[in-house]
């Protein structure tokens, strides 16, 4: 299986200025600016909103252009059809403004993920996520849920380019059932497979002692 | 390797006329659970294991078999992954129906492929997760960690993504993150099958000092006869409980039939 964390914004260590920040801040600062560029709806704060994320993860985190390129790349085809259908709907103006916000905001929260590490994004959602025991719920449980859907990202685009590698070697590239079907049955095993891993290490088990215990 | 600080239940295992029977089509979608090839027991049911009736107190106990003969399973029945259909599994005194957490807490368990069993994205992280119910405050769990994945003599790999390691590094991690824990019993399910010789060696090794009782299933005869007893598992009984080099000599007469 091949690794995709990088490439999908998952936690690169390292010493920056972000890496260093709270992770309190971080969120403060991501919201913040996420919340300023959609609610001003005007092309000069997305243009602004762009050049501090930008500017955020190059200089702030010290990530490579050509990392930040790969980060933006899955987005892409996402943010081309928005820009043709906002492009001919409303206009040139409009549509970046709405391609761009979302790119703000993605980009933002990459910020996040590519500097802090994922037991400190856990206690911090588990911190969060207190309130849910007022209904009975569980914050760790919360927060691992979380941590296992954002490590099943990269498991989940190494998976499809390695079906995709296999089709190809069969003559199949074409055939978009001989990619998807792959893919489905590989995620469901995959789910299977976290799930009796996390069961066998005990982990997400209620914390409080069985009956008789 | 490692050593367990806090007290001991005593290792012991006992299967008291288990059984696992399963839907007639349960194998075709659940196979990665149990054992694929099973016996027709009637009643659309198929049967995985039947009249397993064991005391498993040596410290190293190696299972061998064919595929789909029913040794994942077994295994599975230690830690409660699996219940029995009929009869009761009891692992370091506790039954695994009713005290599964907590047998879960005492048995460790390796998968044979690793990357199923980490499920953070660095090393150093997922054995912070195994830590999380025992040490709150996150900086001396993450010292923690960086001391387990010492003792390993893998602390090199403390922050490198699981999907850069090589297969041996990530049996190694696997190995670290489940011995966190300080499990009294470690299970592993064919802990070598995907490794080299000289990564085998080394988990071979590792594997030698997690805890104080180790149960392996494995192909690998000369892994077999490193142990203390042997179970030759086919067609969901035991064939064969003994000795290993009697039981890999009873497996290479059962191969030739």
């Amino acid at each position: 299986m091949r690794g995709h964390g990088n490439l999908l914004g998952l936690y690169v260590p390292g010493n920056s200025a972000l890496h260093r920040t709270p992770l309190w801040l971080k969120v403060l600062l991501s919201v913040l600016l996420s919340t300023a560029v959609l609610a001003a709806r005007a092309p000069e704060a997305t243009a602004a909103g762009l050049a501090v994320v930008t500017l955020a993860l190059t200089i702030g985190a010290h990530t490579p252009a050509v990392q930040l390129g790969k980060t933006v790349l899955p987005l892409l085809p996402v943010l081309g059809l928005l820009l043709a259908y906002q492009g001919f709907t409303n206009g040139p103006v409009p549509a970046f403004v709405t391609a761009g916000n979302i790119l703000v905001c993605v980009l933002a929260a990459r910020v996040l993920t590519l500097t802090t590490p994922g037991q400190e994004l856990l206690d911090g959602v588990v911190f969060v996520a207190r309130p849910v025991r007022a209904v009975g719920g569980d914050p760790e449980r919360f927060g691992l849920a979380l941590s296992i859907l954002m490590r099943s990202i990269p498991y989940l685009a190494g998976s499809l380019l390695d079906v995709r590698d296999a089709a190809r070697a069969r003559g199949l590239e074409r055939s978009v059932r001989a990619t998807v079907v792959p893919v489905v049955v590989s995620a469901v095993a995959y789910a299977h497979r976290t799930g009796e891993a996390l069961a066998a290490r005990g982990l997400g088990e209620d914390d409080r002692p069985t009956p008789g215990a | 390797m490692t050593g367990s600080t806090h007290d001991r239940d005593p290792p012991v295992i006992e299967f008291d006329r288990v059984a696992v029977r399963v839907p007639a089509d349960a194998g075709t979608v659940d196979a990665g659970t149990v054992d694929a090839r099973a016996v027709d027991a009637g009643d659309g049911q198929r049967a995985i294991l039947h009249g397993l009736t064991l005391s498993l107190t040596e410290p190293r106990i190696a299972i061998i078999g064919a595929n789909g003969s029913g040794k994942s399973t077994l295994l599975k029945l230690i830690n409660g992954l699996v219940l029995p259909s009929s009869g009761s599994v009891t692992s370091a005194g506790l039954d695994t129906r009713h005290r599964g957490r907590d047998v879960r807490r005492r048995v460790g368990f390796i998968f044979t492929d690793p990357l199923s069993q980490l499920v953070m994205p660095t090393g150093r992280e997922d054995v912070e997760l195994s830590l999380r119910g025992r040490i709150r405050r996150p900086a001396e769990r993450r010292f923690a960690a960086v001391e387990v994945l010492e003792r390993f003599g893998i602390a090199d790999l403390a922050d490198r993504s699981i999907y850069d390691l090589s297969g041996g590094e990530r049996q190694l991690l696997a190995i670290a993150v489940v011995a966190a824990v300080e499990p009294s019993i470690l299970v592993a399910d064919e802990p070598t099958t995907l490794l080299d010789l000289r990564n085998e060696n080394r988990v071979r090794e590792t594997l030698r000092g997690v805890a104080d009782q180790l149960i392996f299933t494995t192909h690998n005869l000369s892994f077999a006869l490193d142990s203390d007893r042997c179970l030759v598992v086919d067609g969901g009984r035991v064939a064969f409980d003994g000795a290993p080099p009697d039981a890999v000599t009873f497996y290479r007469r059962l191969c030739a039939a």
